[in-house]
């Protein structure tokens, strides 16, 4: 469970983050959230698909890391095996939440908050948050920056995914492999982006989707599809 | 020279009007250039009936096939899913309950698991055996997740809905979408062709409107199909009694109670009240037989059965709306140039839901068979009086088959109902034949049967019938008896699994209404 606190330079002066890519610490995971503007990076490494909140039933698009659950092939005993991790992951163990503005009602301020029950917070070893005689540390900074553009980004992946309906350029799938070993493995729940709508797409519509930054993220989940070959090998390997 | 069928007038609005105008004018594309012209010509001041508020899951075909969003639906119609009905204190009458739910059993089209569930009958009924639905609504839980999109399920669904608010949703799509062409105005006369077909009907405010087939609308009225073709009507009031009906609008106490995923149906002295549970209220009524109770009697027993939903003082206050109907239907539906949809068809006690999914099976037959042109029509007429007497019959029989099985002892109308001159003589034939072997796929005498044997199989099982089946050992004897426990064990998987994962049905609904679902 989750445990999310207001971080505060008193309560947790004495904090510090283990920043090691393990397991242990959270990163076992199939998929993680991803944003517009992270795809370049993304594609490089792992497939983008879309996946639906099961609280609200929006999509949201996601890198794939394995195939099955708490799997995550990218993980090994050296770390995590990919030139780019994504930022959601990179984000814990904090959250960006807003508050509004004691002094302007219409203003609200970014607040970070930490979740103390993740097993990268103690005090022991890791990335400090506070310096020692008072401020935020270099990590923190960097950290709270982080939370700052993934807030925005998703106010545009939201309009990105809104654009994606809009024209019916998404489309459930199953994807049904066969390893070497004969075994088979489902991946089911998953949406992507039909390739063949977006060829017959108008120069008009074209236009708009690129005027608003949304054509390139199309063509970069399309790339990303060859990914998906690798990460059947590395599935290969470990089976 | 043939006269090809080019502009079809459905006279009357209500469900069964806006329906038929929705089938026929998205199949026939009549918001294009060349398409059918659909007319429907409604009286401004005929008050509609909301024949039954529960739908079947081909509702969901329906609506999907016309475009319309099920968001929207649900949204504007004050909709809930429906999954089956429940039936309470039809067998003894002492608190015995089972379920008619829309799943199939499992590996219905492979196994007849009715065989191996008879030798635990005493420890779990049929439905709780052979399918996940019943536990689902005893928990009143959705029949999908917000991620499942429109019309798909995660178990299979219908819908509850308001009857009024559904034909003017359907009025609005049917208008603004597909090109269907809406006058308000009385029909005065109808003006026939020399062969006695219809040419045109005379409208106050319109003058003549002309068309090629008139698709009788009217409601009980049956202004065309009967007032004007004087076809005769089949009377079943001596095989399904019930003749008359209570209803009245429930209010939930709280605004966040459980909404019922499925129809309760309950028994009493003379007739049964249904509860149907939708977003904003609760429909119940009590629907029963003159002959058997006084109207001053029906309404204390539905006060009676309100009374620990909504408190005495409420349950004595509220206003109730009395309704009285003829049960059965003509002896054909289409006639010349004139075809009759909805109550003007036919209508009997709404037990299980047969009115809007005949409207629906009607529109949808003449869309697939538009005859190309008059003359062809005699051919097609022919048929489709053929099909809906053989769906009529099969409603009749399986409706008898719910009140045959009983085994109560508080008056005449239950013992009456066991009467076997009140039987007819295909549902008798079929008793005889499940004393000895259950019903399966081989037993139902067409492919497109209304009811599909599960029906019966959920209906007989419910009511303890048993069938003395063949001792003759099978070949595959033992390959079945491991199939059949594979089932068993898949269906205890599959519920406990839906039981985790289904939301309740008022959260689902809540949601739906914030966030909607999604088209895939």
């Amino acid at each position: 469970m989750t445990n999310y606190v207001v971080l505060n330079d008193n309560e947790h002066a004495k904090l510090k983050i283990v920043t090691e890519r393990s397991a242990s610490y959270g990163d076992g995971v199939k998929y993680t959230m991803t944003f517009p503007f992270e795809f370049r990076n993304i594609q490089a490494c792992y497939p983008i698909f879309f996946h639906k909140d099961p609280e609200s039933g929006a999509f949201y698009p996601v890198a794939l890391f394995g195939f099955e659950d708490n799997e995550n092939l990218f993980l090994s005993e050296s770390g995590w095996d990919a030139s780019y991790v994504p930022v959601m992951i990179k984000r814990q163990p904090f959250l960006i939440g807003f508050q509004q503005d004691a002094d302007d009602p219409e203003a609200k301020n970014a607040v970070v908050s930490i979740d103390l029950d993740n097993p990268r917070v103690n005090e022991q070893e890791g990335e400090p948050l506070f310096l020692e005689h008072g401020g935020s540390s270099e990590f923190l900074q960097k950290a709270t920056a982080n939370l700052e553009l993934i807030h925005q980004a998703n106010e545009h992946s939201k309009k990105f995914i809104e654009a994606l309906i809009e024209h019916d350029l998404l489309e459930s799938f199953t994807l049904n492999i066969e390893l070497n070993d004969g075994s088979a493995n489902q991946l089911l729940g998953f949406y992507t982006i039909n390739e063949d709508t977006v060829q017959q797409l108008s120069g008009e519509v074209l236009e708009n989707l690129n005027q608003n930054g949304f054509l390139q993220p199309i063509f970069m989940v399309l790339a990303s599809h060859s990914c998906l070959r690798n990460l059947i090998e590395m599935k290969n390997l470990r089976s | 020279m043939y006269r090809p069928i080019k502009k079809v007038v459905i006279v009357g609005g209500g469900s069964a009007g806006w329906l038929t105008a929705g089938v026929l004018a998205s199949h026939f594309q009549s918001a294009e250039r060349g398409g059918l012209e659909v007319v429907l010509i409604e009286s401004p001041d005929v008050a509609t009936i909301g024949v039954g508020e529960g739908t079947w899951p081909s509702m969901r075909t329906t609506l999907q096939k016309m475009g319309v969003s099920e968001s929207d639906f649900i949204r504007e119609c004050d909709a809930s899913f429906k999954q089956g009905s429940r039936f309470d204190n039809w067998v003894t009458g002492d608190n015995d309950h089972y379920y008619h739910p829309f799943s199939l059993p499992q590996g219905f089209g492979d196994l007849n698991l009715v065989k191996y569930w008879q030798t635990v009958r005493d420890k779990i009924s049929f439905t709780d055996a052979v399918t996940q639905q019943g536990q689902i609504c005893d928990h009143g839980l959705a029949a999908k997740q917000i991620t499942t999109p429109e019309y798909a399920f995660n178990v299979n669904y219908g819908y509850h809905l308001d009857a009024g608010k559904f034909a003017k949703f359907l009025q609005k799509h049917c208008v603004e979408k597909l090109g269907v062409a809406h006058i308000l105005d009385h029909v005065t006369s109808i003006n026939s062709r020399p062969n006695e077909d219809i040419e045109s009907i005379n409208s106050k405010h319109n003058g003549a409107i002309a068309g090629d087939l008139f698709v009788d609308c009217t409601g009980f009225a049956s202004l065309l199909i009967g007032e004007h073709y004087k076809i005769p009507f089949n009377n079943l009031d001596n095989i399904l009694y019930n003749d008359s009906a209570l209803a009245a609008q429930v209010p939930y106490v709280n605004e966040d109670d459980p909404i019922a995923s499925h129809t309760l149906s309950t028994a009493q002295s003379a007739g049964w009240v249904w509860n149907i549970g939708l977003p904003s209220r609760r429909g119940i009524g009590h629907v029963y037989s003159s002959k058997y109770i006084s109207r001053e009697g029906a309404e204390r027993e539905l006060r009676d059965y309100l009374e620990p939903i909504i408190g005495r003082r409420d349950a004595e206050e509220l206003s109730v709306r009395s309704i009285s109907f003829k049960p059965g239907h003509r002896q054909q539906f289409w006639h010349k140039n004139c075809v009759a949809i909805g109550l003007s068809a036919g209508f009997v006690e709404p037990l299980e839901a047969s009115a809007l999914v005949l409207v629906e099976y009607s529109a949808k037959m003449i869309a697939q068979q538009m005859p190309e042109n008059r003359e062809m029509m005699e051919l097609t007429s022919k048929r489709f009086n053929d099909k809906f007497s053989q769906h009529w019959q099969q409603i009749i029989d399986f409706l008898k088959l719910h009140y045959l099985l009983n085994q109560r002892n508080d008056g005449g109308f239950w013992q009456d109902n066991r009467n076997k001159e009140s039987v007819p003589q295909s549902l008798q034939e079929s008793l005889t034949l499940w004393r000895n072997q259950a019903p399966w796929l081989d037993d139902a005498p067409h492919f497109d049967d209304l009811f599909s044997s599960a029906s019966f199989q959920y209906v007989l099982y419910g009511m303890g019938f048993v069938s003395h089946l063949s001792q003759l050992t099978l070949r595959d004897e033992e390959a079945g008896l491991a199939a059949a426990n594979g089932l068993f064990n898949e269906n205890v998987k599959k519920t406990n699994q839906f039981l985790a994962s289904l939301p309740k049905n008022r959260d689902l609904l809540n949601k739906i209404k914030t966030v909607g679902l999604k088209k895939l």
